[in-house]
């Protein structure tokens, strides 16, 4: 009765559980954890298969300032001018993760290799001016000592852009641009045209530019080696797994309007190591997404684009991996050695490749007609109905060749206006872009690499501004648009 | 005596017993309760201290220290709280206790009269110390951090055992009440070099000495904030303690042996100085500028004049609290961009401006501005080195310039400037980080007022 009492009387109090039970804090279940504590010690007894320091070499640090995800031409630059813009010797600590190793499926290994200054907005041009700079002293940048210097054979063959009569007046005043910028290219009419290069069939071309100067191509395999390896001797951590996860802290706040925005922080990125199930989280202060044309899932991974549409927090990133296919054919009555890159009215483009008389060229195909991106299976009959008539029709010695190979590769493409993203994300605020290049990344990468450093590190773009370029513009609408796409 | 002891021991079954909820405000408060009291023994009627019983007591020169040891408890426990908050349970309250097993071996260390407990206890502060640094420090490194720490301080450890045998045997007792009165038996010959240099070495590789300095910055680097805090505001000063207390039995050779380490500190001061400015890591520069101050120490305690002791005890009081707001502000900085490098957190005064104001504090604390209590004991330090030898004048004054330059440096790249743009969302500050930054500094500046308390046994 007493007790019945007590418990009705301290319902609240310390005897809830009457008077014999008692919490015993970390103490409960001991016969439970006992069990526990000598399963873990059975496993590292002598003869168990425990071992205290296992090797972890093949994961990436457990910390690093700045995590670059992707491996390609673009976020080895970014590490290599990161490293070079430093201030002090080993201020930064530098990780580049790559998913690919062999660079199977990396648009930089499968591009020609082209670079130009043809291009309609000014920061296209100025980045292809410092590119060429970089890769015409491209020792003075990437040498390593006790290394073999870097051949980048690049070919100063030149592009030559034909204009039907509708835009010949766009490509005018895109010429303007480019000699005010500095490039070095001049026009040509259709009879000044034939002149110069007799195996050209100018019929429907109203104006050509031809660059004289700093353009043609050259081996994008080569530049990205030469960058890797500058980049490891200067200290730059490196990793082969994929991103699987990007943690970040988050601080809703409330704007003027009363709209929640939620501002983002990542303060971790976990990294998959291949052929493994080993996911190693690495700490880091700042994300960089080069991850080409996969860039939108990694932006995904932080949470850009998970929102209603329409507002900044539902604005997706809009790269995604378009196929592209070069095909390779021979053609022993070609235009030869002089032969430029050129683009024809139609779309389709083709260059010499070697010295016997080989030459690789494609089209890029219309918005409708856009093959599928899960393989980089080639389609032959792309070639003999969008290429070649067109081909054969603007240079009649294309009329018979013998195709040898094909390939395809992915542009990171944006489907937006086509230019490239640099620059750092509004709510993320930490997640820093260099993609979307749409093509023309690998000639910029050594003035984008260089301009990511820029802001990264002051705050703000000294050499070349690339504030066009933000993230921003797709919330705001505004198209940066490119008029000269290949 | 006991009223320390006990309630500091009392500590570990209230973190254990503790909720979840109550856990941090409960073991804060009770610290900081303890400490409250601590700040009774500053007052000091007598020469000869406290005497508790035969294995406690309490000088002016030892009771500034465990004052500052007892202040600190708290502050290091409010300033792991962040980095602590996704352990389960268990964790937190193993590193509470391992905070407070620390805590309580300084106590007894401190108040050690007898000169082979303080020995003991000088080792023990060790073990809680390698554990806090190799199992919660954020890096790779910390392992290599841990052993650094722990050999160094222990291979300079091993012949001040042998020394403090040998002194036992031959004196009867180490108490430090008889050695002042004990007459000096020591001849000078190479077995008395071997004897003081034994006695030194453990006290050089704590204090650091330039030369056997390595394992601070990595120790310090590599350890969570509270580890950080406890090791350069409370541990590097049981080095200048212990120098202290036993030059007592070493009197007339001191004069003469002493001269590798002055000039080493002398070289080394100005050395690690200049290694600040080039450093990019922002705990590693606040490490290098412990090593550097705490060379001003060992120039005024090896000096064994009275104004030497009264600059060695200010300094070691107000490096105490420097250096450990130092590092909770770099800590701050930490944990909101994750990364301790120096050019990737900039501008901020622009973002958190109250926080600028800590920063500012601190680094012209740092430099030794007028009218801190840094700037007394480096004076004083000026002055008693300037008696030694006019020319150590020049270094003593390259290294305050030097110090001015860093810490300005230290200011202007993380307070001035245009901030990069992963920057401006940072969180704000909170008022736990304010509360720490004013319970460092306030002792400082009101210390400032009447300093005579800290001064030490020759004031």
């Amino acid at each position: 009765m007493i007790r019945r009492a007590l418990q009705v009387g301290f319902s609240r109090g310390l005897l809830t559980r009457g008077l014999r039970t008692r919490s015993g804090g970390p103490f409960n279940d001991r016969d439970g954890k006992w069990a526990e504590f000598k399963k873990k010690l059975q496993v590292f007894w002598p003869g168990g298969s425990w071992e205290p320091f296992t090797d972890t070499s093949h994961l990436p640090p457990e910390h690093a300032d700045v995590v670059i995800v992707g491996g390609g031409v673009i976020g080895w630059s970014v590490a290599y001018w990161l490293k070079r813009l430093e201030a002090r010797k080993n201020a930064l600590r530098v990780l580049v993760v790559e998913q690919d190793p062999t660079y199977s499926m990396a648009s930089t290994g499968l591009s020609i290799g082209g670079i130009r200054q043809q291009f309609s907005l000014p920061q296209n041009i100025q980045l292809s001016l410092f590119s060429i700079e970089f890769l015409r002293n491209i020792n003075e940048y990437l040498a390593v000592p006790d290394e073999p210097l870097l051949d980048i054979q690049f070919n100063p063959s030149g592009y030559l852009l034909l204009a039907s009569e509708e835009k010949a007046a766009v490509m005018e005043h895109n010429v303007k641009i480019q000699r005010q910028e500095g490039a070095k290219v001049c026009l040509l009419s259709p009879k000044q045209l034939k002149d110069k290069f007799p195996w050209i069939n100018t019929e429907g071309i109203a104006l050509a530019s031809y660059g004289l100067e700093n353009e043609g191509w050259f081996d994008p395999w080569c530049l990205l080696q030469g960058l890797r390896r500058k980049a490891l001797s200067m200290g730059v951590y490196h990793s082969h797994g994929k991103v699987v996860n990007l943690v970040s802290s988050v601080r809703s706040m409330m704007t003027s309007s009363g709209e929640q925005v939620d501002l983002k922080r990542i303060y971790e990125v976990h990294v998959k190591v291949d052929n493994s199930l080993e996911c190693q989280p690495v700490e880091c202060a700042i994300v960089i997404n080069a991850a080409g044309a996969w860039s939108g899932e990694v932006a995904e991974l932080a949470g850009i684009g998970i929102g209603s549409p329409g507002t900044l927090q539902g604005t997706r990133l809009p790269v995604e991996p378009r196929k592209r296919y070069v095909y390779v054919w021979h053609c022993p009555e070609g235009p030869g050695l002089e032969a430029p890159l050129l683009t024809d009215i139609t779309g389709s483009y083709f260059r010499r490749e070697g010295l016997g008389g080989y030459y690789l060229g494609g089209c890029s195909p219309m918005e409708e007609e856009e093959p599928d991106t899960k393989d980089l299976e080639v389609d032959h009959d792309f070639f003999q109905k969008k290429v070649w008539p067109y081909l054969a029709q603007r240079i009649p010695a294309f009329n018979s060749l013998k195709v040898r190979s094909a390939w395809a590769g992915f542009y990171d493409y944006n489907t937006f206006d086509q230019n490239g993203i640099v620059g750092p994300h509004p709510l993320v605020s930490n997640m820093y872009f260099a993609t979307g290049f749409s093509g023309h990344g690998l000639q910029h990468a050594p003035g984008v690499g260089r301009a990511v450093a820029e802001v990264l590190l002051n705050g703000n773009f000294n050499t070349i501004d690339l504030n066009p370029f933000s993230f921003n513009r797709f919330y705001r609408g505004k198209k940066v648009l490119e008029n000269n796409i290949i | 005596m006991l009223k320390i002891l006990t309630s500091t021991f009392m500590l570990i079954p209230l973190t254990w017993y503790s909720k979840k909820p109550w856990l941090w405000l409960n073991t804060t408060m009770h610290s900081f309760i303890i400490s409250i009291w601590s700040l009774t023994l500053l007052y000091h009627d007598s020469d000869l201290g406290y005497n508790y019983n035969n294995y406690f007591s309490l000088d002016s020169l030892s009771g500034p220290l465990l004052i500052l040891s007892c202040w600190l408890l708290p502050l290091m426990i409010m300033a792991s709280q962040n980095h602590l908050a996704h352990e389960p349970l268990v964790r937190k309250k193993i590193y509470l206790t391992t905070l407070i097993i620390l805590q309580l071996s300084l106590i007894m260390a401190f108040t050690a009269s007898e000169l082979i407990m303080f020995y003991i206890l000088f080792e023990t502060t060790l073990i809680p110390t390698l554990i806090i640094i190799t199992r919660w420090g954020s890096q790779n490194e910390r392992l290599n951090a841990g052993l650094y720490f722990l050999f160094y301080t222990l291979m300079g450890s091993l012949p001040l055992l042998v020394a403090l045998l040998y002194l036992h045997n031959n004196l009867g007792s180490l108490h430090m009440l008889t050695m002042t009165l004990v007459a000096p038996t020591l001849d000078s010959s190479m077995s008395t070099s071997l004897l003081w240099y034994a006695c030194m070495m453990a006290f050089m590789v704590k204090m650091p000495l330039y030369g056997l300095h390595l394992w601070l910055p990595k120790a310090h680097v590599e350890a969570p904030i509270a580890g950080s805090m406890v090791l350069a505001a409370i541990l590097l000063k049981l080095g200048g303690y212990g120098i202290m207390r036993i030059t007592a039995f070493t009197e007339p050779f001191t004069s003469t042996l002493c001269y590798p380490f002055m000039i080493l500190s002398l070289w080394g001061m100005i050395m690690t100085s200049s290694i600040c400015l080039r450093q990019t890591d922002l705990k590693s520069l606040i490490a290098y500028s412990s090593v550097s101050h705490m060379g001003l120490v060992i120039i005024a305690a090896l000096m064994q004049s009275p104004m030497g002791f009264m600059g060695a005890t200010v300094l070691m009081v107000a490096h105490g609290l420097t250096s450990s707001m130092l590092f909770c502000l770099a800590n701050t900085n930490y944990e909101r961009t994750h990364s301790r490098t120096l050019i990737l957190t900039r501008g901020l005064q622009m973002i958190l401006p109250l926080m600028c104001a800590w920063w500012l504090l601190a680094s012209l604390a740092n430099l030794a501005q007028p009218p801190s209590i840094n700037l007394l004991g480096e004076l004083l330090v000026i002055m008693t080195s300037f008696s030694w030898s006019n020319f150590s004048l020049i270094l003593l004054g390259t290294n305050t310039v030097i110090t001015a330059v860093y810490s300005l440096y230290m200011l202007i790249t993380s307070q001035r400037g245009k901030f990069t743009d992963h920057i401006y969302p940072i969180k704000p500050t909170l008022t736990r980080e304010h509360m720490l930054m004013t319970l460092h500094l306030l002792p400082l500046l009101i210390i400032s007022t009447c300093p005579k308390f800290i001064l030490g046994v020759t004031y």
